[in-house]
């Protein structure tokens, strides 16, 4: 599949770069991120998808997120899809900012008129890391999905309904009845965040059921912080590690 | 007696400094390897290697360029060598230095010693001296006594033979003077002219005449011509003659002073030496031992023992280990018992110390060694010793001593994933004593064991020192009374004995489902009635147990961060970290990080372990810290 280079920066000794290609699962021109560490130069280097939250594009996390330091240290590439398809023209698409662009939700849709551009969920887990590994220099065993809000609980369930690709529709449910290799999960919920208090985020169910089915998460509640850039800015290191632990082993 | 047998011919190794030493050392250096050539070696000419782990004596070796260059540029050695070979220079100047001071103090020994033989010499050769002049002081003495005997018995004998011969001259006179007389009054008659007279008178006179010439002139000498010469009774001036060539008593032996390594923990090895040509028929070697305090009374003088030997040295047993005893010698031949000699102290080899296994820690880098004296009088020092041993339990001949360690500890520095074994001996002047009991350390992780003194009295620990118990007891009153801060009165929990480095330490904690657990650090002087974490100097993972779920915090100064844990750890790893500031919790057996805190720790910091509930918890250590656990 042709990429064409939108743009690249150098950044933290590597390359922040933003590629556009025609999606098959899509049916849409897309764009996504890369960053390149200095690693990749030299070596073949583990992925992390990150997955970006409702209203989000590529271009969020790869400027506000702060990731591309602790990225060149552990030799990681990372890779940052858009949230959904774009373009598509559908009807009722844009009424909502939490339904339609910008809110794929990194699931299927099993409808009209949104079952043929909507699959952001075979987009992440299929089309895109094959892309990812035939264009850049990648060790297609090593492969993590990490996320924000809307993209935090797609890695969720991208990881529990694909036992073992990465070292669910609700991912509670999934949880539930997931068996598969051990997963290891880090989970930061900022407790000032509006979503958490207007109870849209259910954190507790997770933690309730991951606790029965002996699924080792270790979920960190953040004093002061909220939804935002900055609140993932504050710890993306610290998932960059755990990630890098299992990528490097 | 030759001297230079006496001290084993060392003297010439100060003298030919630089030249192959005939001499063997006993104590085993490092193994320091040495380039060839080099900048460094401009201020010292010669490279020395050590040969370690044997006796082979230290040999010099000119190192192989002749002379360095000026500016060092084409010596051939990169720049990056240079630190390293200066270091090497350095201490191979150093034990140069070293080797040096210690024949100095050899040398200032045995000129000390060499002052006594002399005064010895000195003294006894002036007794001799005296003794002889005295000698014939006598004899001449005697001999004019009798000189003047005989002179005034001689005078007396020709005083008597003058007068007798005087008077016996006086009387010839007389008897001619009346024959004088007598022949002039004859010749005055014969020529008187009165023949009547005549005839009167002639008769009578021829009578008188007849008569006289009848007389037998008695011409013997009075007394004789020749004197008595009576035959000089020398005989005691003799006898004294002949004694000057009599064997005198002998003059007092000289006592050697302790050779190193010659005394045991209960023997001593004396020598002496005789610094004259007497002849000796034995020896008798007085010891006794040298008490702290001299007691007032001579009654309770230390008992005074006595050998008799032949040869000019002798071994005394049976003595005291670490204690100095005074020993002198006295000479006897035919004629008698010469003076003793200078008293000399020498001390026995100490008793050895014995390691305190339970107070030993290690590292990967380091071990921190323990024991006790194992002598009641202290010691000079102590010399620690320790070898590596291979994985299949065989002793490597690599073996390290430490020497001059002032008191019982020591803090060695290891390379790490070995195993040693190491040994301590105590050292006074008479030498070292044997090895103590030999501990095995093993540098994989890092090992301690629990410090019992700081256990909370509900607190039992088991036999292998590694599982603590908290039974349902109730505290005992008399404990919670005591307030000098050695053991926890509150928390139930007990410190450990990490070793004092600062670098990356790693252990484990085996815990049940069930167990309300602290699990941490603090600093030594953490306040004991106080709870682990709740204060500032230390910090802890608490597992709290709820009738509905499982809590767990992070605690420092009373704060945690809200965190929630889906699986229950039952075996925790302690991660840790010095240098970056930080302590970590691990799940084991998921290989999954809990939390770390990030402070920099100033002081040195110990484990610590708690329990809230009662139940038992165990220490698991000495274990490779994993890869994730620094990462």
């Amino acid at each position: 599949m042709a990429l064409t280079q939108v743009s690249s920066n150098k950044c933290a000794g590597g390359f922040q770069k933003v590629f556009e290609h025609e999606s098959t699962e899509l049916k849409c021109k897309m764009k996504f991120a890369v960053y390149l560490p200095p690693k990749a130069e030299t070596d073949k280097c583990p992925v992390m998808y990150w997955l970006s939250g409702l209203t989000c594009t590529e271009q969020n996390f790869i400027t506000k997120a702060g990731s591309q330091l602790a990225a060149a240290e552990h030799g990681i590439i990372i890779v940052a899809p858009d949230t959904s398809p774009r373009g598509c023209n559908i009807e009722g698409e844009d009424e909502n900012w939490d339904f339609g662009t910008g809110a794929g939700f990194y699931v299927n849709a099993t409808q009209d008129p949104w079952k043929t551009n909507y699959r952001m969920y075979a987009y992440v887990t299929e089309e895109l890391p094959k892309l990812i590994s035939a264009n850049f220099p990648t060790d297609p065993d090593r492969m993590s999905v990490s996320g924000h809000s809307m993209g935090g609980h797609g890695a969720l369930i991208c990881a529990l309904k694909n036992p073992g690709k990465y070292k669910a529709y609700d991912a509670t449910v999934l949880a539930a009845s997931y068996s598969g290799p051990q997963l290891n999960i880090l989970i930061d919920q900022g407790q000032d965040d509006q979503f958490l208090s207007a109870s849209q985020l259910l954190p507790d169910n997770l933690i309730a059921v991951c606790s029965e089915k002996k699924i080792p998460v270790v979920f960190r509640l953040q004093p002061g912080y909220d939804h935002s850039y900055f609140f993932m800015y504050s710890f993306m290191n610290d998932h960059i590690k755990h990630h890098a632990k299992y990528l490097n082993a | 007696m030759d001297l230079y047998e006496i001290r084993g011919g060392r003297l010439d190794v100060i003298a030919e400094e630089g030249e192959p030493s005939r001499e063997s050392t006993t104590m085993e250096t490092y193994n320091v390897v040495a380039g060839s050539g080099g900048r460094t070696a401009r201020d010292v000419s010669t490279f020395q290697r050590f040969s370690v782990g044997t006796n082979e004596s230290l040999r010099f070796e000119p190192c192989e360029d002749s002379t360095p260059s000026p500016t060092g540029a084409e010596d051939g050695c990169g720049d990056d060598d240079d630190v390293f070979k200066e270091e090497d220079t350095e201490s191979d100047i150093n034990s140069i230095r070293n080797r040096l001071q210690g024949k100095v103090v050899e040398m200032e020994n045995f000129a000390g010693h060499l002052e006594e033989i002399f005064l010895t010499v000195e003294e006894n050769f002036g007794r001799q001296e005296q003794h002889l002049e005295q000698h014939y002081n006598d004899v001449l003495q005697t001999l004019s006594q009798r000189y003047d005997e005989r002179a005034a018995a001689l005078e007396e004998e020709k005083k008597s033979k003058l007068e007798a011969l005087y008077n016996q001259l006086l009387a010839c006179g007389r008897a001619l003077d009346s024959s004088k007389e007598l022949i002039e009054s004859a010749q005055e008659v014969y020529r008187s002219q009165d023949k009547r007279l005549f005839l009167k008178t002639v008769m009578p006179t021829i009578k008188r005449i007849e008569e006289y010439a009848k007389e037998d002139v008695d011409l013997t000498l009075a007394t004789h011509l020749e004197f008595n010469t009576p035959l000089a009774d020398l005989s005691d001036v003799k006898t004294m003659m002949d004694s000057i060539n009599v064997v005198p008593a002998p003059s007092a032996p000289v006592i050697n002073p302790q050779m190193p390594n010659s005394a045991t923990q209960t023997s001593l090895r004396v020598c002496w030496s005789l610094f004259s040509d007497d002849t000796v028929e034995y020896y008798e070697l007085y010891y006794r031992p040298v008490l702290e305090d001299t007691p007032a009374d001579s009654t309770c003088a230390p008992h005074e023992s006595k050998v008799k030997v032949k040869e000019t040295h002798c071994t005394v047993a049976d003595l005291l280990p670490n204690a100095q005893y005074e020993l002198w010698v006295t000479a006897t031949n035919t004629t008698g018992i010469s003076p003793a000699s200078e008293k000399a102290l020498y001390m026995t080899v100490p008793s050895p110390p014995v390691i305190k296994q339970r107070e030993c820690t290690s590292c990967p880098e380091a071990a921190l060694i323990r024991w006790d004296s194992g002598n009641t009088n202290p010691v000079d020092s102590y010399t620690v010793e320790l070898s590596e041993t291979g994985t299949d339990g065989t002793e490597s001949s690599i073996t390290e001593s430490i020497v001059a360690v002032p008191t019982c500890q020591c803090l060695i520095q290891l390379q790490a994933g070995r195993r040693y074994l190491i040994s301590v001996r105590a050292v006074n002047i008479g030498g070292p004593s044997d090895r103590s009991e030999v501990i095995t350390v093993s540098t994989t992780g890092t090992f301690f064991h629990l410090l019992e003194d700081t256990a909370h009295p509900c607190l039992s620990i088991s036999e292998d020192g590694f599982t603590i118990f908290y039974g349902d007891e109730e505290l005992p009153i008399s404990a919670m009374a005591l307030d000098d801060n050695t053991f926890f009165t509150r928390c139930v929990a007990v410190l450990g004995d990490l070793i004092p480095v600062r670098g990356r330490h790693y252990w484990e904690v085996e815990v049940d489902d069930g167990t309300e657990f602290r699990i941490g650090v603090a600093y030594e002087d953490m306040e004991r009635n106080t709870y682990l974490g709740a204060n500032s100097s230390s910090w802890c993972m608490r597992h709290i147990l709820s009738p509905t779920r499982h809590k767990y915090e992070f605690l420092h100064n009373g704060w945690s961060p809200d965190l929630r844990i889906t699986v229950n750890p039952v075996r925790i790893g302690v991660a840790l970290d010095y240098d970056r500031g930080t302590l970590s919790f691990f799940n084991v057996n998921l290989e999954q990080h809990l939390h770390t805190f990030h402070c920099n720790f100033q002081n040195h910091i110990q484990p610590c372990f708690s329990l809230d509930n009662p139940g038992a918890l165990t220490v698991h250590n000495g274990i490779e810290a994993p890869e994730y656990a620094f990462m």
